[in-house]
């Protein structure tokens, strides 16, 4: 579904991404893990377009996206979920799903769709004209992937959704996103709660320092030593872990 | 009483010219979150065009209107292109400075055009003021009422009932978040600058119409009475555009009236001196500037 070869993506002369390359299969979870500062969210951002990458390419079912325009790829069927999760906050629950519909003209099937969210997440519904910036943060959550659903995408990325949320709505939101797996949504995850990532996901990555340094499933070897490494980064060398 | 009332009534219609100034600065404020200092001289030069064309062809108001209209959204694209496009959304500072630039351009640019400080300007309506009771309307001022009223609900029914201004919201709301769910957020933007142009064009053409004369200065006076507006109002919010500039035209009609025409402007500097210190969100923009200092902080 999605596939994402040699990316390198720089601020100014600090380089980022060093040539990433991993993929995200259709129907499945993906998940990338790594500590702080490895390149995890530069790497979504570059994925969505937000930002350009100085090499490489990025392939949405088989189409180039890499460069695009944001507004583009979302129309190509790929939405992220934002860290810190980004809703419009002086906008409603209801303008929220409306604006993560901009790129479809089919008005009437987004009312469905609206509803379709208020199914899955009831919250949601009761809260719908409530000015979303005063929602609490797993509702805030809930919203962000109810907006990004809207745009209909092929693959939902995800970038650290358990980010900031208590220790309950986390078990939530994994929840959530197994049963949006089920239903048939592909995810590409970012977190750095490995523990609960490796528990949803179909395959994983581990990155530090804009590179690719393992790539497995969960469940198999040395999986300690991976969320190791995802919290803290590669062990020093002469050190005793 | 009869004086406080009817210096309200002329201040209402004084300050829905002064609430679309506001609201074309609030929709540029908005959306870019930079300070468009051409904003007025953008105006100034679409009614200096609509002026040199009556002098010259000898056009009538209408074409003249269109003329003004046009002309500064097509100047209010020039100042797009050239001080915000360019520089990303942290440049606050090089925008700034470059639409100060911009403004002596565009002065300089109209006194070469038309040499004369002072040039006759159409106007709309020479009918002698309507009485209806014991007050008096100026027919112009109240075209610039009805007209400011019309527009000011075209803008409404714009922003919260097509895609257009859904897209907008989301860029004044939140634009890293708007270019996620897939607005064209650069396109919105010159979108909504020009639309503000138009909008200044619109007041601009109706203030200059009831004075009957322009000159370079006009567009100092447009900046400056739209950004008061705009403060009054609270930073970035339309209902306070409107409001602020409702407010402002009161306040200077009765400040005229109590102590002459000279203290007028002194009055409204002083307002926007007051606002600042004691009332920084404004009437309706408190939350806003909350947010506004979080995103700098977050920056």
């Amino acid at each position: 579904m999605l596939e994402v070869s040699d990316i390198a993506t720089a601020y100014g002369k600090i380089e980022a991404l060093k040539g990433v390359s991993l993929r995200a299969g259709k129907g499945g979870i993906t998940c990338l893990l790594g500590p702080n500062g490895a390149g995890k969210t530069t790497l979504m951002y570059t994925i969505a377009g937000i930002l350009k990458p100085r090499r490489g390419s990025i392939r949405l079912a088989g189409a180039e996206i890499a460069g695009l325009p944001s507004a583009r790829i979302v129309a190509r069927g790929l939405a992220l979920v934002p860290e810190n999760r980004l809703v419009f906050p002086q906008m409603s629950v209801r303008e929220n799903l409306l604006a993560g519909a901009y790129q479809r003209k089919d008005g009437a099937a987004v009312a469905q769709d609206i509803e379709q969210m208020y199914a899955r997440f009831p919250r949601l519904q009761e809260r719908r004209e409530q000015l979303a910036g005063t929602l609490s943060g797993g509702e805030q959550q809930m919203l962000a992937v109810a907006r990004a659903l809207m745009s209909r995408p092929r693959i939902l990325l995800m970038d650290e959704p358990s980010l900031g949320l208590a220790p309950l709505v986390v078990e939530e939101v994994f929840r959530m996103i197994g049963d949006l797996n089920r239903d048939g949504v592909t995810i590409f995850l970012v977190e750095q709660n490995a523990h609960m990532a490796l528990k949803v996901a179909h395959h994983f990555y581990l990155m530090e320092q804009g590179r690719v340094t393992f790539s497995g499933e969960p469940g198999k070897l040395a999986e300690d030593e991976v969320i190791q490494r995802a919290y803290l980064g590669t062990k020093r060398p002469g050190r005793v872990g | 009483m009869i004086d406080l009332i009817q210096n309200t009534l002329d201040g209402v219609m004084i300050g829905s010219s002064y609430a679309l100034l506001a609201l074309g600065f609030t929709l540029i404020f908005g959306t870019m979150r930079r300070l468009n200092l051409a904003y007025g001289p953008t105006i100034m030069a679409g009614a200096y065009l609509g002026t040199y064309a009556s002098l010259r062809l000898g056009i009538g108001a209408l074409p003249v209107a269109l003329l003004v209209i046009v002309g500064a959204a097509l100047v209010g694209l020039y100042v797009e292109r050239l001080c915000f496009r360019p520089f990303g959304e942290g440049a606050v500072m090089a925008s700034m400075i470059s639409s100060f630039a911009v403004w002596m351009q565009i002065e300089e640019a109209a006194t070469l055009a038309m040499p004369r400080h002072l040039n006759a300007f159409p106007p709309l309506i020479t009918s002698a003021p309507i009485a209806l009771g014991p007050y008096f309307f100026r027919a112009d001022h109240l075209l610039m009422l009805i007209v400011a009223a019309v527009v000011a609900g075209l803008v409404y029914l714009a922003l919260y009932h097509t895609r257009f201004g859904l897209g907008v919201r989301t860029v004044i709301d939140h634009r890293r978040a708007a270019e996620l769910v897939g607005v064209p957020t650069e396109r919105i933007m010159m979108l909504a600058f020009v639309l503000a142009s138009s909008i200044g064009g619109i007041a601009g053409f109706l203030i200059a119409a009831g004075d009957g004369q322009i000159t370079p200065m006009f567009g100092m006076w447009a900046t400056t009475k739209g950004l008061i507006a705009m403060m009054l109002g609270g930073l970035g919010s339309v209902p306070g555009a409107l409001l602020g500039g409702l407010a402002l035209g009161v306040i200077e009609t009765h400040a005229q009236s109590l102590f002459g025409p000279q203290v007028r402007d002194l009055i409204a500097w002083g307002l926007l001196f007051a606002v600042l210190t004691f009332w920084p969100g404004g009437l309706l923009g408190t939350r806003r500037i909350a947010r506004a200092a979080a995103v700098q902080r977050r920056m």
